[in-house]
């Protein structure tokens, strides 16, 4: 009978323990989100634009990164490439076609470790209607107590690189560049 | 030569030109007994060919307004060859152009129909359709030039407001469609050679679309598009020219009725230019 209890005791302490490792729910701080992008324009330079409003949730568990997941909501039309005109063309069925389409969303699908404070962040990213998987290669920075917020905070960088014409967005290619790199510096506060 | 197709310019005016000239020319010898009415077929088919190259083809279906005006545009050429080619005139042809137009207006619109505001638009796109549907094909089929130049009027202002509007692929397709127009125009002049048919009639519904994209998607200020409107007219007033009665008469009866029909639309976009300040992106 001991024996049959210590069996129950350990089975329960067993199945209950992956609840205190669970992802922890956080939010993205938006004023602390950079989604930054650069294109090359004619093969004169590169030009950097960004997204200035933008939002998402992260469940993230340090001890198994494996099992955390991301996902982020941007707003097309706050595309800013410090001019208003091309701003407005950006938005224009040229480019982003804010009207029809007035998110971006990105949803993990799997996320790998590849370092000790690196890995792999595959998702859907949806733009103008399409949905296409791609990976981006993360950087964790720090997790803690911000000594501004006071708040339990992590810090992510992501960096990656998509191909424009795989949503759709044609126009342009190849004057305006195809590839489009991805910049996105995150902060985001426990929930 | 690559990097002169990739050229926007070349692609808004000389290359259409060239596609509409070829591509009207061929269909007419193509067609047969049928040439006369399926040469205006060739503008649909350059405007096709020149959406291919400056957005590409979409997918099909299509997730964006864009793509929908590319398969309306593809659907609306197979439909009026098809029409031309079976020798359909008439009442039933105008019905057919019209469900036409009225099924790809409703098609592209659908998404931002949110609110009452923006259903006016299409109400004012319908409206056109109509004429464009019926009105137009009350003009005579045998002098398409009146036809042909009030689709090179309407084309002309929704390329050059789009320009103006910072939305660069509707602008060069709009110039584009102009250019194609342009190609038919030089078959039919001095001597009006074909016929405005269905074809003709699915062509001049193009910026009808082109329209409704702006209007509906882009922050253009398209309500300027309505100054252009009386280039419709050109048609009655072309048979109402007091036009010479002799070889060089009909020749002349084009050059005037164009102008006629292109004066409403340098008034469309003379306003559209002044309400925009006139500054360019910088693309």
């Amino acid at each position: 009978m001991k024996k049959i209890l210590s069996a129950a005791v350990l089975f329960a302490s067993l199945t209950t323990a992956p609840a205190f490792a669970a992802p922890v729910a956080y939010k993205i701080d938006p004023g602390h989100l950079s989604v930054a992008f650069i294109v090359n324009h004619l093969g004169f330079a590169n030009l950097i634009g960004r997204f200035n409003t933008a939002a998402g949730e992260l469940s993230f568990d340090k001890a198994a990164v494996e099992t955390s997941s991301l996902s982020v909501s941007i707003d097309a039309a706050s595309i800013d490439t410090n001019h208003a005109k091309r701003d407005e063309h950006l938005r224009s069925p040229d480019f982003f076609n804010t009207k029809e389409f007035p998110k971006l969303t990105f949803k993990s699908t799997k996320i790998e470790k590849t370092g000790e404070a690196t890995g792999t962040l595959t998702g859907d990213l949806t733009m103008l209607g399409v949905t296409k998987p791609v990976v981006l290669n993360v950087t964790f920075n720090k997790d803690g107590v911000s000594a501004a917020s006071k708040l339990e905070t992590a810090g992510f960088s992501a960096r990656g690189t998509i191909k424009r014409s795989d949503f759709g967005m044609k126009y342009g290619v190849p004057n305006i560049g195809d590839e489009i790199q991805i910049l996105i510096e995150a902060e985001a506060v426990k929930s | 030569m690559t990097d002169l197709l990739h050229d926007p310019f070349v692609q808004s005016s000389l290359l259409p030109l060239l596609l509409g000239v070829a591509a009207v020319g061929l269909l007419r010898l193509a067609g047969g007994q049928s040439g006369r009415s399926l040469a205006p077929a060739g503008i649909a088919l350059a405007f096709l060919l020149i959406f291919a190259l400056v957005v590409g083809v979409p997918a099909f279906p299509p997730p964006s307004s864009m793509g929908k005006l590319f398969w309306s545009a593809a659907g609306g050429l197979v439909l009026g060859a098809s029409l031309d080619l079976a020798g359909v005139k008439g009442r039933a042809a105008s019905l057919a152009v019209a469900g036409w137009l009225a099924l790809a207006l409703g098609w592209i619109a659908g998404p931002a129909l949110d609110s009452v505001a923006a259903a006016l638009p299409l109400a004012v796109l319908l409206a056109v359709g109509a004429w464009v549907a019926f009105a137009d094909s009350a003009a005579s089929e045998d002098r398409p030039a009146a036809s042909a130049a009030v689709l090179l009027a309407l084309s002309l202002s929704v390329g050059v407001t789009a320009l103006i509007g910072s939305s660069a692929s509707l602008a060069q397709l709009g110039l584009a469609l102009t250019a194609a127009t342009g190609g038919f125009l030089l078959w039919n002049w001095p001597t009006e050679r074909h016929l405005w048919g269905a074809s003709g009639r699915i062509a001049l519904g193009l910026p009808v679309l082109l329209a409704a994209i702006l209007a509906l998607y882009t922050q253009v200020q398209a309500a300027t598009l309505l100054l252009a409107l009386p280039a419709l007219a050109a048609g009655p007033l072309r048979r109402r020219l007091p036009i010479p009665d002799t070889g060089f008469g009909p020749a002349l009866g084009t050059v005037a009725v164009t102008v006629l029909a292109v004066l409403p639309a340098l008034v469309a976009i003379g306003a559209s230019w002044l309400l925009t300040g006139g500054e360019a992106s910088p693309y």
